[in-house]
């Protein structure tokens, strides 16, 4: 039987393994934390903008299993804010054991707090990854969802510092990147001011510390939308944020506020006591022991050169998914490249055609998109999302973005990628 | 203990990290502080470019953190073998506490005498402020500071005088098996209490070599440990631990004190023994400055890193022969 090891549990390794174990494969997920979903554990937003036409097309192609579960588990739906329209919320507090039982029922091994620390290569094949505890685990094929944020060092010298964030590399230990250790030269993505790296979008506030009226709001509405006082604007941070859906002027002069379980704060960090200054927020407190009021963690550390397959250049083994795939936001985002990675392992080890998804589609074009513009420097300084910013427009304006289901069902089955995921290739 | 030693600074945490090879981006762990770009560290501690943000600016005038140099006077001295002295003298509280810790050592010279005099002598014992070391007067430093006068300099401390220290450290009611040779009676005996003191059946195996005398066996016994005392280790030592090896008995650890061919040997008898036990060994590298700085104690090590050994932990058998 194949071995696919996926390193990483975030949203991407998630997939990836999902993808790898319905085309057939055996397939193990190593985690350095204790929970999967990474950074999807403090994200939430979903089906917002392009997102939706994005995650419509995955559940046509068979591999809807994960936006399936978000969808049984959202706090809110069809919710607007500043620049998004039909967004849903899943409850980031439940999430997490949900997926887990996703995957293993498809008999998927999810191994926590194993720390990937090396890889054992012959010629251009990894023969297995090392732990931490210095267990050695063979592989067939490897899929690198090992992110691209922190750790701590890499936060304190392109950020503000370690923020005690989801991503707890202190008490874990840090990230390593199984690509870097199979000797493929990485590239990091910039602020817009050309420094390396970019801060996280959005910070999580401890919702009982908010008045009552907030609150109460945020319950039936979703989304609150704060004006922040004219001393306070400082439109300059807008380039630091890795989330450019969100970098808009209205995000510089409103505080927006969603209700994901925590209270998510769609700005990288704001100074506690310069919150507090604006009504309902008195008394406000940033989830405990996260230091939002201070800085965020910095992501774009390690993007692994691939192609439109999702194949790692310079390995023959090893694919790539989610952030480590390029300068891309948000967890739909790493699903559809998961997917991708997930059912190419396993046509890899079978000596298949890989699958890669035609331009017709939002994902295959967005896959290819992301790969043409990360060439050029300025195109590392840009975020791609289906939510927002350039990718967001390119979609309106060549016709991809499309809300009905119908019509994208219609189109995957065009493409003939109908059940794709769905297809036991062994 | 099953846990491999990856290539990791003994000064981690203490109060000398960060240190100057921090400063000069030479740190044996932080990438950033190695001058790379991003992070790529294999340690899940307490960041080491965070503690060096968060430590004081060092001023360019001022001495970095270095170890400290303290005058005292040598309080005993006693000739226990032909050229082999055992020296007792006092330090601060301070000082004393740190050189209890396994694999402590210090650097030693005469007020009068330039820095490059200063030679690293490993801890035998210390009993409140009072630390008593073994020197043999071999060379120019060793002559010097024996013939000099009853006021020495003491430097450190320094702790990266065993490899594998955290087998030691870490080691409760398991059978050790203490192979000591000559000079390495002097940190054996420091081992050796401290094994015991953790409940471990320790069993050594001593022979006098160089020095001509077995000055630590009768302390071993009293203490709790097994003691076989052998003429030489080549001709009856090597033969007791294979024997030791094959008598089925579950091992734990090996510690090897002694110079790097006995190390060579006990590595040998495991080979012959089809055995695979972690091994703790002295390290004999030569030393000048301790910092890190000068490269005296530079070895390679089987996948043609260069070590500094004074600062790094490794497994002996890593290290290239």
């Amino acid at each position: 039987m194949i071995k696919v090891v996926v390193a990483g549990g975030g949203w991407s390794g998630c997939a990836a393994a999902l993808a790898a174990a319905k085309a057939g494969a055996q397939v193990l997920v190593l985690e350095r934390t204790d929970m999967l979903l990474g950074t999807g554990l403090v994200g939430g937003i979903f089906r917002n903008n392009g997102r939706y036409t994005a995650a419509e097309e995955a559940i046509a192609m068979g591999g809807g299993d994960l936006f399936v579960a978000m969808d049984a588990n959202v706090r809110h739906k069809g919710i607007s804010f500043p620049g998004h329209h039909h967004a849903s919320f899943y409850d980031v507090c439940s999430m997490e054991p949900l997926v887990k039982r996703v995957l293993q029922n498809y008999g998927i091994d999810i191994r926590t707090q194993a720390r990937v620390v090396d890889v054992q290569k012959y010629a251009k094949t990894i023969q297995a990854v090392i732990l931490d505890n210095g267990e050695v685990i063979p592989g067939d094929v490897f899929v690198d969802t090992t992110g691209t944020a922190g750790p701590m060092g890499n936060c304190l010298k392109y950020g503000n510092g370690c923020a005690m964030c989801i991503l707890r590399c202190p008490t874990f230990g840090p990230r390593l990147s199984l690509c870097a250790k199979a000797q493929v030269k990485e590239f990091m993505g910039q602020k817009t001011d050309g420094s390396f790296g970019a801060m996280s979008g959005s910070c999580k506030l401890n919702k009982e510390s908010l008045s009552l009226e907030l609150r109460g709001k945020l319950a039936k509405e979703g989304a609150v939308v704060l004006p922040v006082p004219p001393n306070l604007i400082k439109s300059g941070t807008l380039g630091k944020k890795a989330c450019s859906q969100y970098a808009l002027p209205e995000y510089a002069a409103n505080l927006v506020l969603i209700d994901t379980g925590h209270v998510k704060l769609m700005t990288s960090y704001f100074p506690l006591n310069d919150l507090r200054t604006l009504p309902g927020l008195e008394n406000a407190r940033y989830e405990d022991p996260y230091g939002g009021g201070v800085g965020n963690s910095v992501r774009y550390m390690g993007i692994a050169p691939c192609n439109n397959n999702l194949k790692v250049d310079g390995v023959d083994n090893l694919f790539c998914a989610g952030e480590k795939f390029g300068v891309l936001v948000g967890h739909t985002e790493a699903i559809v490249t998961g997917l991708v990675a997930g059912n190419n392992a396993v046509r890899h080890s079978l000596d298949m055609q890989y699958l890669t998804v035609p331009r017709v589609l939002a994902t295959g074009d967005y896959i290819s998109f992301v790969k043409e513009q990360m060439i050029s420097e300025a195109g590392l300084r840009l975020r791609y999302t289906f939510s927002g910013s350039v990718y967001f427009e390119r979609m309106k304006a060549i016709g991809l973005y499309v809300i009905d289901r119908a019509e994208i069902a219609d189109r995957v089955e065009k493409a003939g990628l109908t059940d794709i995921y769905s297809r036991c290739l062994v | 203990m099953a846990r491999k030693l990856s290539a990791s600074c003994i000064d981690l945490h203490s109060p000398f990290c960060p240190c100057i090879l921090a400063e000069t981006n030479h740190c044996i762990l932080c990438s950033h502080l190695k001058g790379q770009s991003t992070c790529d560290c294999n340690w899940a501690g307490v960041c080491i470019l965070y503690e060096k943000y968060w430590q004081p600016k060092i001023c360019t005038d001022e001495k970095p953190t270095v170890r400290i140099e303290v005058e005292t006077t040598i309080s005993r001295r006693e000739l226990i073998a032909t050229n082999t002295h055992l020296l007792g003298f006092t330090v601060n509280e301070s000082l004393a506490a740190e050189l209890g810790k396994t694999g402590s050592f210090v650097f030693l010279k005469q007020p009068s005498d330039p820095e490059f005099f200063h030679f690293p002598v490993g801890v035998m014992k210390v009993n409140g402020r009072m630390v008593e070391v073994v020197i043999e007067d071999v060379g120019p430093k060793s002559k010097r500071l024996l013939t000099g006068g009853e006021q020495i300099v003491v430097r450190g401390p320094y702790y990266n005088g065993i490899l594998g220290q955290p087998w030691i450290d870490n080691i409760t009611c398991g059978t050790i098996i203490l192979v000591v040779g000559g000079m390495g009676q002097g940190p054996a005996l420091a081992i050796g209490t401290k094994l015991l003191a953790n409940q471990n059946n320790v069993i050594a195996i001593i022979a006098p070599g160089k020095t001509e005398k077995i000055f630590i066996g009768q302390e071993l016994r009293e203490l709790g440990a097994m003691v076989y005392a052998v003429d030489s280790l080549r001709r009856s030592g090597m033969g007791i631990l294979g024997r030791l090896f094959e008598a089925g008995e579950k091992i734990d650890l090996v510690v090897s004190t002694g110079p790097d061919e006995q190390h060579y040997g006990v590595i040998a008898a495991m080979q012959c023994a089809s055995v695979n036990i972690p091994m703790a060994a002295t390290n004999n590298a030569t030393m000048c400055c301790g910092e890190g700085i000068c490269g005296s104690c530079q070895r390679e090590a089987v996948d043609n890193r260069t070590l500094r050994m004074c600062k790094v932990q490794t497994d002996f058998s890593q290290l290239a022969t």
